[in-house]
């Protein structure tokens, strides 16, 4: 850092020093204090932060012996000592017995005894008749205003220490009468050894201080703009103080959004762009709904035990709505009115009947179905269930994106251009190719691979025209598309991540500092 | 889905030509496949090491097990290339029967168990390793996905030399029978093979409390095999070379067991074999009669309405040209006016409605005929009432300083229940969960949220965090006797985290979602007493906050005061 970065970068504490002192000049708190008006803790910081600098550095180490005043000794300077208030009180209300002395003074009978004592050793009383104690000589001796003075000048200090170094050889004597090392809460003096550090500026420090001049800062500008220079205009007067922006700024943890949340949200957004309205529905479903309603069999090897999850309890729902369940039932077992053949079994009423956690988000597909308005376009991103080992590509919780488009007019070339649309507006796909695909629910049925930019070929979906076999036992007439979007590989893309467990991390720390870009 | 591997020189020979990787991705789709692997090995497609090489690929039609073998799968694309829809000869049909050298005779005792059997030899030939391979292959395929992990089709293979015509399928006892199974050396009983054969093991779930079981024997008494858990070691030990093999199904679906039989006969005569069909006399008559010869054709013709087609595909198309695009996808039809009428192939049975004739109309005319159209029909589109007042409150608490969290909604009975100390009967179990951390649905965000916080105990406090998110718990007013809520939690832990400040959070969000509300005491055990409150909204409760119990903290590890609240705001959209 150049002299003048270095000058500019200087707190008004340090500023003052080095604009101040010269090489050669020892430095300590005391000096400080006294010539700058430093409190002990800003010497300290001016040291500190000078030092870390380079600007000074220590030129020794002295122990001093330092007294002081003990909350007692703060007492006596005020009030009085024992001495000084039982001398007063014989000077001004005549001889009296020491106990009566103690009772007026409120003092101790010991305190009291030891006073008189000392005063009498120093001939300023005496015992006189009648065991009354009165004046002699009457006049305080040395030693007392020694004691008077060392009171005195500690409890005008700020923090009521005195320097061994500042006593006169009578204060010297006079504070060991009254000054203990240890025990100290009887004593007026506590004594104690201080360490105290000599500084000196270093050999760059002329070079910081001709910078500081020159740049005319004094260490004497504005800090922290206060209400009260506003009120009064003080600040017209002052110059500002320059902050070092480089310096790294406190961290804040502000409210957020979950960017995943964000993620699913932007989605969410885009579909209803392309007029799609949002269903949404039960955690729990029916082996009906979930899989009866979509046509597939119930033998089908997808809705075996090893692939959803079944409740403990309850293990069924109360009822099918109807007249859903029998036109189901029909098309499963001979195809009923939907011109099917069916898949020639006995359908099981009792089974479809069974509780199960969703599976596919396809079932809110089904139950849209029966209260479709033709033209209408529905989409869910709906939280389904998978009996899957958890890894950084299985999950057993997911969210699944999907839906459908019921119109008179819907038809394979019209499917594919939805699918075109999802992959250029949702997924940001250039290019766009479609194979033939199979869903037990969809005939015919395709499947969509984009080419995206970052991850290549992949494929985004499925989608279909549903089977008049799912549509017709549901009341709906016209066709319906259907479709299916995996938007994870998306999401842990726009995340910055490559493990699906982390789409649901509950570690706080991770999910406040993770950021997401996308565009979508 | 069902993968396979297919032997490199045989698939190729079965093609009619060699395709190199790229050139079988593009051919795939058209029979709904996927190139799974294919390791050259350093050599070229086709070349002399082919025979030692496998493709991997991924069938994912699971209504066409015709495609789960060499044979089948190489068929489909020989004749999406052009070749001829291939003729079998050698299947019977109603009143067209096949003359059948050797019968199977069925007695009624298997009725009740495993009724069905179908059966052919397959001669010409001695089997090679790769076609035994295959074999060995579309049987595992076969009966796993298609036959529903044996239950409704299973499948053996014999040596026809070794057999004294005519063999019999009956139930037995299954401890009055012993025999060799395959891969062992002594006689066990059934019921012993039950227990120490590997697939007695695998399958025996299939005859659980079954009083007789299956059995295929020949004239002189010899097991061929105990259908469908495992072969004799003698009959039913079938090796490279061998020739004159007998191929039996035995299952529950007379459809699915005649439909195995079919494919698996095609794929032999496909690649070279001569077929000999096999009578079966059931002892009833069956959906085809009391007397079936095998390989046997019973799939119905299937009527499509031209202009139904054309609408589907949203393409004008005339009965000549679906006639023509349908003999591209191996599908022999014939034009009634406006009306055609199509024949499902040998091997296959997925033609259940008219629409499934329509998608092989569009394979036969490939994805390329078909561009994209930009929908016309307008609709409005919304969110959901619940996803709106989502968004709603998360605003509020991202300006209230809390950070957004995404949780899992499946959990152990540890955190979700013992943990918060709640009654377990209100939260809903899962009867067969995979492992115990995922066996119960959370019945409240709480516990997600101090999941959060006893993992986080070195993230920078204050830890300030909620989820709008669904739970789900038991109701006995509802149908499910379930109820899902879309509901608001919040947690905040620091040094500090006090009742005031929930309650500030709570004044804050329900002033700006324009909500009326008051609170009532309340002595939910998740917090400490008299420092909670109910949440009031039109006379009912709608959620709950206050100062977590230290009791709960210390269940969960939890170090540092804690309040939260969670709100039903599903009640508010």
């Amino acid at each position: 850092m150049d002299a003048r970065a270095l000058a500019k970068s200087l707190h008004p504490l340090e500023t003052k020093v080095l604009l101040r002192y010269g090489p050669g000049d020892e430095l300590g708190n005391a000096r400080l204090a006294a010539e700058l008006g430093y409190k002990e803790g800003q010497s300290n910081q001016a040291f500190s932060w000078l030092g870390a600098k380079g600007l000074v550095e220590e030129a020794g180490r002295t122990t001093r012996v330092v007294y002081e005043l003990t909350p007692l000794g703060r007492e006596l300077a005020e009030k009085g000592t024992g001495e000084e208030r039982l001398l007063r009180r014989v000077a001004e209300n005549g001889p009296a017995a020491l106990p009566e002395l103690a009772a007026a003074l409120g003092l101790e009978q010991k305190d009291i005894g030891s006073a008189f004592g000392q005063l009498s050793k120093e001939g300023i009383l005496a015992m006189g008749e009648g065991k009354k104690a009165t004046l002699a000589s009457g006049k305080a001796s040395p030693r007392m205003e020694a004691v008077r003075a060392l009171l005195e000048r500690a409890a005008k200090t700020v923090d009521g220490i005195l320097g061994d170094e500042s006593l006169s050889a009578p204060e010297r004597e006079a504070m060991a009468g009254i000054a203990r090392k240890r025990g100290a809460g009887d004593s007026a003096f506590r004594a104690a050894e201080r360490e105290t550090i000599v500084y000196r500026l270093s050999a760059n420090a002329p070079e910081a201080a001709a910078a500081l001049r020159e740049l005319g800062v004094t260490g004497d500008e504005i800090g922290a703009l206060t209400a009260a220079m506003l009120e009064s205009g003080s600040w017209k007067d002052g110059t500002f103080r320059p902050y070092n922006v480089g310096v790294q700024p406190a961290r804040l943890m502000p409210g957020r959004l979950n960017p995943y949340g964000e993620f699913l949200a932007s989605v969410k957004d885009k579909l209803v762009s392309l007029g799609f309205e949002e269903f949404d529905g039960s955690l729990v479903e029916t082996e009906f709904w979930n899989s009866d309603a979509l046509f597939m069999p119930q033998f089908h090897s997808a809705r075996d035990i090893h692939d959803v999850y079944r409740l403990a309890e309850p293990t069924s729902a109360k009822f099918i709505e109807e007249p859903y369940l029998s036109q189901v039932a029909s098309a499963h077992e001979n195809g009923g009115a939907t011109g099917s053949r069916g898949w020639s079994y006995a359908f099981d009423r009792e089974f479809t009947k069974r509780l199960i956690l969703r599976s596919q988000g396809t079932v809110l597909s089904a139950r849209a179905l029966t209260r479709a308005a033709v033209p209408s376009k529905y989409f869910g991103i709906a939280r389904c269930f998978r009996y899957d080992k958890v890894d950084a590509t299985h999950l057993s919780d997911f969210y699944q994106t999907e839906g459908i488009v019921v119109g008179e007019d819907v038809n394979l070339r019209t499917l594919l251009g939805f699918l075109e649309m999802f992959a250029r507006e949702v997924a940001g796909a250039k290019e766009v190719k479609y194979v033939p695909g199979y869903f037990p629910f969809t005939e015919p049925s395709v499947e969509v691979h984009i080419k995206h930019p970052v991850l290549g070929w992949f494929e985004l979906g499925g989608a279909g025209i549903f089977r008049p076999e799912v549509t017709e036992p549901l009341g709906v007439k016209v066709p319906v598309l259907a479709w299916g979007m995996g938007i994870d590989r998306m999401a842990l893309m726009a995340l910055g991540l490559n493990d699906l467990r982390e789409l649901f991390s509950d570690d706080v720390e991770a999910v406040r500092l993770r950021r997401a870009s996308f565009s979508v | 889905m069902p993968k396979i591997e297919v032997n490199e020189r045989q698939f190729f020979d079965l093609l009619g030509r060699v395709r190199d990787a790229a050139s079988l991705e593009e051919v795939l789709p058209g029979a709904k496949a996927e190139l799974d692997g294919w390791d050259l090995a350093g050599g070229k497609p086709g070349d002399s090491g082919a025979s030692e090489r496998v493709i991997k690929i991924e069938l994912n039609d699971t209504n066409r097990p015709d495609l789960w073998s060499t044979a089948g799968l190489a068929r489909q694309l020989r004749v999406l290339d052009g070749a001829p829809v291939p003729e079998y000869s050698f299947f019977s049909r109603e009143g067209d029967e096949r003359a059948a050298k050797y019968t199977v005779k069925v007695e009624s005792s298997v009725a009740k168990v495993r009724p069905y059997m179908a059966a052919f030899v397959i001669s010409g030939k001695p089997i090679s390793d790769a076609m035994l391979r295959d074999a060995i292959q579309t049987q595992e395929k076969l009966c796993w996905n298609f036959g529903r992990k044996r239950r409704s089709v299973s499948m053996g293979l014999y040596r026809t030399a070794l057999i004294s015509w005519p063999v019999a399928y009956k139930a037995v006892d299954p401890d009055s029978v012993s025999f060799v199974p395959l891969g062992m050396d002594a006689p066990l009983t059934l019921r012993r093979a039950l227990a120490a054969h590997p697939k007695g093991k695998e399958y025996g779930f299939i005859l659980e409390g079954e009083p007789s079981h299956p059995l295929l024997v020949d004239a002189t008494g010899k097991v061929l095999s105990y259908p469908p858990i495992i072969n004799s070691n003698d009959l039913g030990a079938v090796q490279v070379g061998d020739s004159d093999l007998l191929v039996e199904l035995t299952g529950t679906d007379l459809q699915a067991v005649t439909l195995s039989a079919s494919i698996v006969a095609c794929d032999f005569a496909d690649a070279g074999y001569e077929i000999q069909p096999v009578a079966i006399e059931y002892p009833e008559p069956t959906a085809f009669g009391r007397r079936v010869v095998f390989p046997y054709y019973f799939q119905k013709p299937v009527a499509l309405d031209s202009s139904r087609a054309s609408k589907l595909l949203g393409k004008s198309l005339s009965p000549d040209a679906i006639l023509e695009a349908l003999a591209k996808a191996g599908v022999t039809a014939d034009v009634h006016g406006q009306f055609i009428q199509a024949f499902p192939p040998e091997y296959r049975n997925d033609f259940l409605h008219a629409v499934d004739v329509v998608e092989d109309v569009m394979i036969g005319r490939g994805m390329a005929d078909f561009p994209p159209e930009r929908p016309r029909d307008f609709t409005i589109g919304r969110l959901h009432p619940n996803e709106k007042i989502s968004r709603k409150a998360k605003n509020l608490m991202v300006g209230l300083g809390y950070q957004e969290m995404i949780y899992n909604y499946l959990g152990s009975g540890r955190d979700y229940v013992e943990r918060m100390g709640v009654d377990p009967e209100g939260v809903v179990r899962i009867s067969n969960p995979m492992t115990e951390s995922v066996e119960y649905v959370r019945p409240s965000i709480l516990p997600s949220l101090l999941g959060s916080e006893a993992a986080s105990a070195r993230a920078p406090y204050p830890h300030r965090i909620f989820e709008t998110g669904k739970v789900a718990f038991r109701d006995s007013s509802e149908n499910y006797g379930v109820a899902t809520r879309q509901r608001l939690g919040f947690l905040a832990a620091h040094a500090e985290a006090n009742y005031n400040e929930a309650a500030s959070v709570v004044a804050a969000l329900f002033y700006y979602l324009g909500e009326d509300w008051s609170i009532e005491e309340s002595d939910d055990g998740r917090f400490i007493p008299g420092r909670q409150a109910r949440l009031m909204r039109k006379g009912t409760s709608v959620g709950v906050f206050g100062e977590l119990h230290p009791r709960v903290l210390e269940n969960w590890g939890v170090t540092v005061p804690a309040v939260a609240g969670e709100i039903d705001i599903e009640s508010f959209a």
